[in-house]
């Protein structure tokens, strides 16, 4: 009866749905909302695969194929720590905009029961939400989070070898056909 | 959708003893149905459904269409707002600590209570 391989977390952000849209997928710079992760993607669209590595490259926290990519409206990827061996979930973020508020709706879904994986994704999903909230109503994350990705960059000398951001490469971005 | 200032649906939401036991019943049984958080109270499946829609109002219940039935689960969002809005990241660190004094030094008096009354 209960479905304990899901969870959902929503969130009012007083902002665009763009601006939202924008932030969630951006790969020019690392994503605080997702712990300051830099996502990298072979290409943004369904198939591609996903990492999400530290600021600097070196290390990969994350990675994942593309499920669906269907902006401003939903994008939603697999997710595997690297540094566990527990099956993928799935991530799902919802955006629906209505008088200048933004909903969004993050929902895990095929959260492998009574792992590491299900403990973090749903620890961290109040963080995620409101951390994208802070971004874009006041333009930076709470102090406790900067605070945060301060201890994450002191520990990054820690971090498992298999982590290597060499280990997990993405398809390179599809070369343009030149007629 | 709803409107933006919602901390007065919350409060609402929350001012009734049925409404916060099915708060409890979601944190330990996410992806429920209707009909399930309707057996575990003497009201009819119509009160639930009313209690559910001001909890859904208060965005402290999320549902999912699943065929003809749909799953709840709880948002915990609308509570840690609240929390933010009166505490700063140093007095809830203190509180924090404060609270587990207390439910230690609790438990250590029930623990206590315990053995004299055995």
């Amino acid at each position: 009866m209960p479905d304990n391989t899901q969870a959902k977390f929503r969130v009012e952000i007083n902002g665009s749905i763009d601006d939202v849209w924008q932030e969630i997928t951006r790969t020019d710079a690392p994503i605080a909302a997702f712990f300051n992760s830099r996502m990298e993607v072979g290409q943004l669209s369904a198939g591609s695969k996903l990492a999400m590595r530290t600021p600097n490259g070196k290390y990969t926290g994350v990675v994942g194929k593309i499920l669906e990519y269907d902006p401003p409206k939903r994008f939603s990827h697999s997710f595997r720590f690297t540094n566990y061996e527990d099956p993928p979930c799935t991530v799902i973020y919802d955006l629906e905009e209505a008088e200048g508020v933004v909903q969004f709706t993050l929902t895990v879904a095929d959260m492998p029961h009574g792992t590491k994986t299900a403990k973090q994704m749903v620890q961290g999903g109040k963080m995620i939400v409101n951390t994208l909230k802070a971004v874009i109503e006041t333009g930076k994350p709470s102090l406790g989070t900067r605070v945060l990705f301060g201890v994450f960059k002191l520990m990054t000398p820690m971090t498992p070898k298999k982590c290597l951001s060499a280990n997990w490469p993405v398809d390179p971005p599809a070369k343009r056909s030149h007629p | 959708m709803k409107k933006k200032d919602s901390q007065d649906n919350v409060f609402l939401a929350l001012a009734n003893p049925a409404r916060r036991r099915i708060i409890d019943l979601l944190v330990g049984t996410p992806g429920c149905s209707v009909k399930w958080i309707a057996s575990n109270f003497k009201f009819s499946r119509i009160a639930a459904m009313k209690h559910l829609t001001v909890l859904e109002n208060a965005d402290l219940v999320l549902s999912e269409k699943h065929g003809r039935t749909r799953k709840l689960f709880f948002n915990p969002i609308p509570i840690q707002h609240i929390y933010d809005r009166w505490t700063t990241d140093y007095s809830s660190f203190w509180a924090g600590r404060v609270a587990d004094i207390q439910a230690r030094i609790e438990a250590r008096a029930a623990k206590k209570d315990k053995k004299h009354a055995g």
